[in-house]
């Protein structure tokens, strides 16, 4: 079950900070809902770990996150992160490519996801992964916007939005 | 016979009376969960029970490690392949059972199952059954040894070179490629079992749901007869069962699991499956990919046709056909036409889907036949621009060519084509409806009309061809006759909502004279029934109803000789009516089947046997061949894709009817069950073997707000060898009404240049079709 997400937003800050945030582990991961670092390999393999939530179904994935590319001169990043489930339900991949471009002093972001769910939460078919992981990319840009203004970061699960999400409501 | 007396069985279902499997409560009875894989394939590397085992209430994770210790952990298939019962290394398709929780109640076996921790290592699968074939794909059944590819079986009839030239020089030639999809039986009851081991008499109950209770029980005894469960030490025993559609034939790995574990344990082990396990683990019907092609003249004469077959059969042939005939009775897909030029080829396939090929309510892929041999003919008439119910009058065999000798070597025993489809065109009204078609085509609106001519081939079967694993595939029917009058009546079919209790005993009720609501009649129970193969492919009432009739007779002919002794007169000078023998001419002078029977016991001439009993197995000269003439009338809304069934008229010929009311109960519930295929169900399948759509959220059902309004009637030709002239009808809707369904919408898309479309066709397929056209 493949799906591909691509947004594009704008953050009010200077690129190379943007590119910063973007390119540390340590800060991206702690953006994205429901995700932790666990463990550093070398300074582009981590280990950690994403928990997601598709209504009453909730997965846990261990996995590896490794930057394939990290182009600052030009500004783009590729992101692989693969994971098992917790408990042998299943796998999820993400293959995240990131470019930065600046306009104005502002700094336009293109991200495109590329996830491969495999096992119990594939069954749920595309309409549903879809519209939650379009949710959970949405709650990773809020975050992100957030801790580049320098604010407190939360991003644990909020099971409403994944339900929002899973109906379409955004 | 031809009453509609109302069904026996009712009085319980509809109260909630029926005894179902998961109603069986045993004391000491442990309850089972099934891990399954969540991969397509992959390599299991370590299956961890330590939490699970923590849990109050879980006392085993079983694998398949533990029955190889016994051998138990592969199973034959009923098609001669192998199936694992739980794997020792790899899995082959998403949702395989992987390990068995065995708990005190089922909320602990299901909190067990969620604990137990697998380890796997996912591999690439092949799922698309035209890349199976290729060189690169990996080999899947390695198990097998010296196995080089993923290739199952080569099937082919007809005459391969006679068609080829035919194709050559032919004027008319049209081709479509056609899917059939894979879908599910999706019967109310999911699959189940209470597997009941007694250690110290080494007897094995099980309480299954199965549609074939006695071929169980020797596949039991033939797979387990090594471990002591021979024959005599098993009946398996088969409860209400709330549909079966095929897919309760086959052997499940659930099923010898529970076995398995009754058997170490010495305790009752229930395993029943939830909504999701049946949808994605239980034997998928159809998944025939059909290359279609017919061969005929520009003013319509059907020459011949080809059709070629590649069968996706998942991970195992695990398909319920009999031996001889790997496509089932596909080679009926010459129609209900008169030519003799064809050819027909089938390869099967293994791929990481789940195994199956089940008979979904199908005499063995009639339907695949049906669909391409329907949508076919309509494709000729398009080409050559023939109204298709003027082109199939014209090509029909016609009534007195019966019995009529098909290419592929069937013997069609009766039909009376033409008076079928005239019928249902006066019902629907045809000639008044193509009026409608016209004028509305002229304002760009979209209507169709689809037909389907089917002939069905059913009643599996003479024992010359027909055998499961061996054993021949006649069937029985015991009558028992007490002092009083009254019977019991026990058949080696198993009813799953058919309502044989009440047809059975209406066939004895016709022959005997003994009215139908004194004959309870039994089935199921291996240590009281009669052997038998059980109930699919509409085989009951050609099988064991003639067996009924036939037993029946015989005891009216002893019925003949005590009446002959009691009223003192020669066999001959009697004469028979329904429910009593009278001496010729004097009809005062008479005895009824009551005072017969209770003669038989207090009474009976010297020298003759004591008491009033008779069983036969009947084995049938030939199968029938049942027929339908169906005619569906849809709108299609051009903007939206949106469709919508208008009419849908179908007329059957099943021979000689039983039951009217559950005739037509029968064919609502198979029309039904045709419009699901037609517009609504696919089990879909991503590129990782993932199944998309392994709920009832997902996988559409129709129900009553999807199903149109199904307007029912028939037509008798009886059938020639049957003893009471019927053919049986369970399947005659489910084959027949797909193709009058997607016929419709095909010619209401016409104007457009479309000429096919697979089904299921849904309002999307329908957009894009025309999209791509530019009609929207």
């Amino acid at each position: 079950m493949k799906t591909t997400i691509e947004k594009n937003f704008q953050v009010d800050e200077p690129i190379d900070k943007v590119w910063e945030y973007l390119s540390d582990p340590a800060k991206i991961v702690t953006c994205v809902p429901g995700a932790s670092l666990t463990d550093t390999i070398d300074e582009d393999n981590y280990k950690g770990e994403v928990s997601l939530k598709f209504g009453p179904v909730k997965a846990k994935y261990n996995g590896q996150i490794t930057f394939q590319e990290r182009d600052k001169d030009n500004y783009k990043m590729q992101l692989l992160g693969k994971g098992l489930d917790s408990k042998g339900k299943g796998s999820a991949d993400m293959l995240m490519n990131g470019v930065l471009v600046e306009k104005g002093g502002q700094t336009d972001v293109t991200c495109t996801m590329e996830v491969t769910i495999t096992g119990m939460l594939a069954q749920f078919g595309s309409r549903l992964i879809n519209d939650v992981s379009g949710s959970v990319f949405d709650q990773f840009v809020k975050n992100f916007r957030a801790k580049l203004a320098g604010e407190e970061v939360d991003n644990t699960l909020s099971a409403g939005s994944m339900i929002k999400g899973m109906f379409g409501k955004k | 016979m031809g009453h509609s007396l109302k069904r026996k069985e009712d009085a319980r279902f509809i109260q909630g009376k029926g005894h179902y499997v998961d109603d069986i409560q045993l004391p000491g009875m442990l309850h089972m969960d099934i891990v399954r894989s969540p991969y397509a394939y992959a390599k299991i590397k370590s299956i961890n029970a330590e939490e699970a085992l923590k849990i109050p209430g879980v006392i085993a994770v079983v694998t398949g490690k533990d029955l190889e210790k016994y051998n138990l952990h592969w199973m034959p298939t009923l098609m001669s392949d192998t199936q694992m019962v739980l794997p020792t290394d790899t899995v082959m398709y998403q949702a395989q059972e992987v390990a068995a929780v065995i708990a005190t109640d089922r909320y602990a076996a299901r909190d067990g199952k969620e604990a137990v921790m697998v380890e796997y290592e996912p591999m690439k699968p092949v799922i698309d059954p035209y890349k199976s074939l290729d060189p690169d794909a990996p080999v899947l059944r390695t198990d097998k040894e010296g196995k080089k590819d993923n290739h199952i079986w080569h099937w082919e009839v007809g005459d391969k070179e006679a068609t080829e030239k035919l194709f050559n020089e032919a004027e008319v030639v049209v081709k479509e490629q056609m899917h059939i999809p894979r879908i599910h039986v999706s019967s109310i009851e999911t699959c189940g079992c209470v597997a009941d081991y007694d250690k110290i008499n080494n007897h094995l109950t099980m309480y299954m749901t199965t549609q074939a209770p006695h071929a169980i029980r020797t596949v039991i005894a033939l797979v387990a007869g090594h471990v002591g469960l021979t024959e005599e030490k098993v009946r398996v025993v088969s409860p209400d069962i709330g549909g079966g559609f095929g897919g309760k034939v086959p052997v499940y790995p659930g099923y010898v699991i529970a076995i398995a574990v009754s058997f170490l344990v010495g305790k009752p082990v229930k395993w029943v499956e939830d909504r999701s396990e049946n949808l994605q683990a239980d034997s998928f019907a159809r998944d025939y990919h059909i290359t279609a092609e017919m061969a005929g003249t520009k003013d319509g004469k059907i020459l011949g046709t080809r059709f070629k077959i590649l069968a996706d059969h998942g991970y195992t042939d695990a398909a319920a056909n009999p031996s001889k005939f790997p496509t089932g009775m596909f080679s009926i897909g010459t129609g209900s036409y008169d030519y003799q030029t064809t050819f027909m080829e089938a390869d099967a396939v293994y791929t990481n889907k789940p195994p199956g090929g089940v008979a979904y309510r199908c005499s063995f892929r009639v339907t695949e036949a049906v669909h391409a041999i329907e949508r076919i003919t309509d494709r000729f008439a398009l080409e050559i621009g023939k109204d298709p119910a003027q082109l199939r009058m014209e090509n029909f065999i016609k009534k007195e060519d019966f019995p009529w000798k098909s290419p592929t070597g069937w013997e069609y025993d009766s039909g009376d084509y033409h008076a079928g489809l005239k019928k249902a065109m006066e019902v629907v009204g045809y000639d008044e409806l193509r009026k409608e078609q016209a004028e509305k085509r002229k304002r760009g609106e979209l209507m169709g009309i689809g037909i389907s001519t089917f002939t069905e081939i059913v009643g599996a079967g003479p024992s010359k061809d027909f055998d499961i694993l061996g054993i021949k595939m006649f069937d029985s029917a015991e009558i028992r006759v007490h002092p009083t009058g009254k019977a019991i009546a026990r058949f080696g079919t198993k009813s799953q909502g058919q309502g044989h209790e009440t047809t059975y005993a209406q066939i004895i009720a016709e022959e005997l004279g003994i009215p139908a609501e004194h004959i309870q009649v039994e089935e199921g129970d291996t240590d009281t029934a009669p052997y038998g193969l059980g109930t699919y492919a509409s085989r009951s009432t050609p099988t064991a109803g003639a067996a009924a009739a036939v037993a029946a007779r015989k005891l009216r002919d002893k019925a003949r000789k005590i009446a002959a002794y009691l009223l003192e007169v020669s066999e001959d000078d009697l004469e028979w009516e329904p429910g009593k023998f009278f001496v010729k001419g004097a009809p005062e002078k008479s005895k009824t089947i009551q005072e017969i029977v209770f003669a038989a016991y207090t009474n009976h001439p010297q020298g003759m046997e004591a008491g009033f009993e008779a069983t036969h197995y009947y084995d049938p000269p030939n199968l029938t061949f049942p027929s339908g003439a169906y005619i569906c009338v849809v709108d299609v809304d051009k903007d939206t894709g949106e469709i919508k069934v208008r009419r849908f008229v179908a007329i059957d010929d099943c021979g000689n009817i039983i039951n009217p009311m559950i005739v037509q109960g029968q064919v609502h519930g198979g029309l039904t069950q045709g419009i699901a295929p037609a517009m609504y169900e696919e089990l879909v399948y991503d590129e990782d073997g993932n199944i998309l759509n392994g709920t009832f959220m997902d996988y559409l059902v129709p129900t009553a707000v999807e199903s149109p309004s199904w307007e029912t009637g028939h037509t008798v030709t009886p059938s020639p060898h049957h003893p009471i002239g019927a053919k049986g009808v369970g399947e005659s809707p489910t084959v027949g009404a797909p193709p009058a369904i997607a016929n419709a919408i095909v010619d209401a898309l016409a104007p457009y240049g479309i000429t096919h479309l697979d089904i299921p066709i849904t309002p999307y397929k329908v957009w894009k079709a025309l999209r791509e056209k530019g009609a929207n």
